[in-house]
């Protein structure tokens, strides 16, 4: 492709604004304890794709991105409803819903839109490697789709979490102040879910769900073992989130493997690492603590030790 | 097998299928009773996304392809992942819910990766993926169904032979601890419960679905029954018309398998969290309904009661005045009424028929025991702890305690009767 990038660089920018756009929701979900919603709503947006596939015959950006969020409502609002019975716990709530969903959505694909330009695993694992080859013109510059698309993308979850910094950080510490304050808990965590719906299927096509849940999910995690502040938790997460862009492309082309999976495990490996090492949390930095407390008490040090 | 196989009435593939969907209903049913129960669902759905690497690792490490080999790649793999969602929890900072992503993340990036090998170095072909992911009923074998009712049969019999330390343990894991059962070894066996469920479930309905197929059996039975045994039975039960109704379906509709298991598994869910008797949404609503209606029901009869001790029978617009109830509330009571044969009317004013002052006496009757029950109740020996119940507490409390009770109230001063 001659464009204004070269396709290595497209790939790479391309995982990187994923990386970014993700890793800004990321932390909210994992200080919430809603990880796995995401993991959820990033599968039950394809019957949405799928309608809007059949209903308008295309999968341009607008429509599709509709769809999977009305869906991602369905989603959340179906885990809710069901947990509000009393009858059901969340987690098996949340694997009662999105399940039905995804599984109307591989029924739509197998019987409506087969053969169609809309293959299941794509949608799932994606291939990053193509993104360079579907390309649109911006201002007159071809360039790969996917990055003016998750250039928007990123740009509207930045702006979401630094308009409503203040409502996400109280209702994610203290729910019940928030509510006091006439900022409703459930409507901002919505608000993130339907931020991760819009997120996952904007990246679908480049990159595929399970990269998507990944860099949602291992980045945040990650970062959470570093630090216990929220705007460092954030940088952090998006740093990670690049580290494993860069580092899982150059490793996938070392070794001649799927992009997108390279990302996810050098993501997972920094997450190892941040857990061994993490400097207040990591396992062996704690033990290391113990042992030199252990070893100043037997030398009468202690009061030297803080 | 081959005898049940001939047995049913369909063709050779769809009877291999459906009998792989009801062995599959049964394991996931009664196996995924012990995650579901402890509230770890959703360990199911990262277990069986991390089996994928270790099929492919089995299937690199020994170049075989039979289901067999591959299961114990799974299983081992599914093993891993179940280790290391505890071990991160351990750890302490990290939240069940963060581990459960990471490990299921991980697993699979692995599983990505470990197959763009395989494409690569043995040409075989990648189609392994989509069958993984969404599985691939019409794929199963006879050896693979023996294999399956193997695996399924043993595990059921650890289930029946463990049944009282897992039930306390998966009750109350701290009080199974401290009368010397051990823990680590029951929690191990669940685990392993869950993993061979998976791996028994997981090709026919693919790793997306499973978790559906290890929650919807459980969720249902609970609705039905609060006994563990009985809602492992139920369970299976459940799981296995879950399987065999869902081949049957796709076999017909020619749909895919796994999908069409998955919904009609949620009908059966959202089926028992509607109508479960006792405990379904509509039937407490129902219930619900039907208590405020004999509340004003009720009310309105001594209302009645009330006004014809003051003056001449009322009529209904009378009757609604002095109540001051809506009129629309004390017709309906008064149909209500008068379809029970209390009330007859004579030149549009309401009388009480002999049933219908037998019922205010008794209603009254019980109105007064029970604010003399709120006022002195405290001063009586009950014979047991338990609390009478306070719809009919005249026959909870048994003859002699009523009695004691109303002459209690009545020196006490006030009584209504």
């Amino acid at each position: 492709m001659d464009g204004f990038v070269s396709d290595d660089l497209a790939i790479i920018l391309t995982a990187a604004l994923l990386a970014t756009a993700c890793g800004l929701l990321g932390p909210f979900l994992v200080l919430k304890r809603q990880v796995l919603l995401s993991d959820a709503v990033a599968h039950a947006v394809l019957p949405g794709i799928v309608l809007v596939f059949l209903l308008f015959g295309s999968r341009a950006p607008l429509p599709v991105i509709v769809g999977a969020g009305v869906f991602a409502v369905i989603c959340v609002l179906g885990v809710e409803l069901i947990r509000n019975t009393g009858l059901v716990h969340a987690d098996a709530a949340i694997g009662l819903v999105f399940p039905v969903l995804f599984a109307l959505g591989v029924i739509g694909v197998s019987e409506f839109a087969e053969g169609v330009h809309l293959d299941l695993d794509s949608t799932i694992y994606g291939e990053i490697a193509f993104t360079p080859f579907r390309t649109w013109d911006v201002l007159g510059i071809e360039m790969a789709r996917s990055l003016p698309l998750l250039g928007v993308v990123t740009l509207v979850n930045l702006l979401l979490v630094v308009v409503f910094w203040k409502e996400l950080k109280v209702t994610t510490f203290d729910p019940s102040f928030a509510r006091v304050n006439g900022i409703s808990p459930i409507l901002v965590s919505r608000l993130i879910l339907i931020a991760v719906a819009v997120t996952a299927v904007t990246a679908f096509e480049s990159v595929g769900a399970i990269l998507v849940v990944t860099m949602i999910i291992v980045p945040a995690a990650t970062s959470y073992l570093l630090t216990s502040r929220l705007l460092p938790m954030l940088l952090a997460s998006v740093a990670v989130g690049w580290i494993a862009a860069v580092g899982g492309y150059a490793s996938a082309v070392a070794l001649d493997a799927s992009i997108g999976g390279a990302m996810g495990l050098v993501a997972a490996l920094c997450f190892l690492v941040a857990l061994l090492f993490a400097p207040r949390y990591g396992v062996v930095t704690r033990a290391a603590v113990r042992m030199r407390r252990r070893s100043a008490l037997r030398d009468g040090r202690l009061e030297t030790n803080p | 097998m081959d005898r049940l196989i001939d047995l049913l009435p369909f063709s050779y593939t769809d009877s291999v299928v459906f009998t792989g969907a009801v062995i599959l209903g049964v394991a996931a049913g009664v196996l995924g009773a012990f995650a579901v129960l402890r509230q770890r669902s959703l360990v199911g759905d990262a277990l069986s996304h991390a089996t994928l690497p270790g099929v492919c690792v089995a299937f690199i490490a020994t170049g075989a392809k039979d289901a067999s080999t591959l299961a114990v790649g799974a299983a081992a793999a599914g093993f891993v992942g179940a280790a290391l969602i505890l071990a991160i929890e351990r750890t302490g900072r990290i939240r069940p819910d963060a581990a459960i992503g990471v490990v299921l993340t991980s697993f699979f990036s692995l599983g990505i990766v470990l197959l763009t090998f395989l494409a690569n170095f043995n040409n075989a072909n990648q189609a392994g993926l989509d069958t993984y992911l969404f599985g691939q009923a019409a794929g199963l074998l006879e050896s693979d169904l023996v294999a399956m009712g193997a695996l399924c049969a043993a595990s059921l019999l650890v289930v029946a032979a463990a049944f009282r330390p897992l039930k306390t343990a998966l009750f109350d894991l701290s009080f199974a601890g401290s009368v010397g059962l051990p823990v680590r070894l029951l929690e191990l066996t669940m685990t392993a419960l869950l993993v061979i469920a998976i791996v028994i479930g997981v090709r026919t309905v693919g790793a997306i679905l499973m978790v559906a197929m290890l929650v919807v059996p459980t969720v249902t039975a609970r609705q039905l029954t609060s006994r563990l045994s009985l809602l492992l039975v139920i369970a299976g039960l459940v799981g296995a018309a879950v399987g065999s109704i869902g081949a049957l379906i796709s076999n017909s509709a020619s749909l895919p398998t796994g999908p069409t298991i998955v919904l009609v598994g949620f009908s059966f869910a959202l089926a028992a969290i509607l109508f479960a008797p006792g405990r379904g949404v509509l039937w407490r609503s129902g219930q619900l309904i039907r208590d405020r209606r004999r509340a004003v029901n009720e009310g309105v009869l001594i209302d009645l009661e009330t006004a014809m001790h003051s003056g001449a029978p009322p009529t209904p617009e009378e009757l609604a005045t002095v109540s001051g109830r809506p009129p629309a509330q004390v017709r309906r009571g008064l149909r209500d009424l008068d379809r029970a044969g209390a009330l007859k009317t004579e030149g549009g004013r309401i009388h009480l028929t002999e049933s219908g002052a037998g019922m205010v006496h008794a209603l009254l009757h019980q109105r007064s025991l029970w604010s003399a029950w709120l006022e002195y109740g405290w001063t009586l020996d009950l014979p047991d702890a338990r609390e009478p119940d306070p719809r009919d507490l005249e026959s909870s409390l048994g003859d002699e305690l009523t009695n004691a009770l109303l002459q209690r109230a009545r020196k006490g001063g006030w009584t209504a009767s």
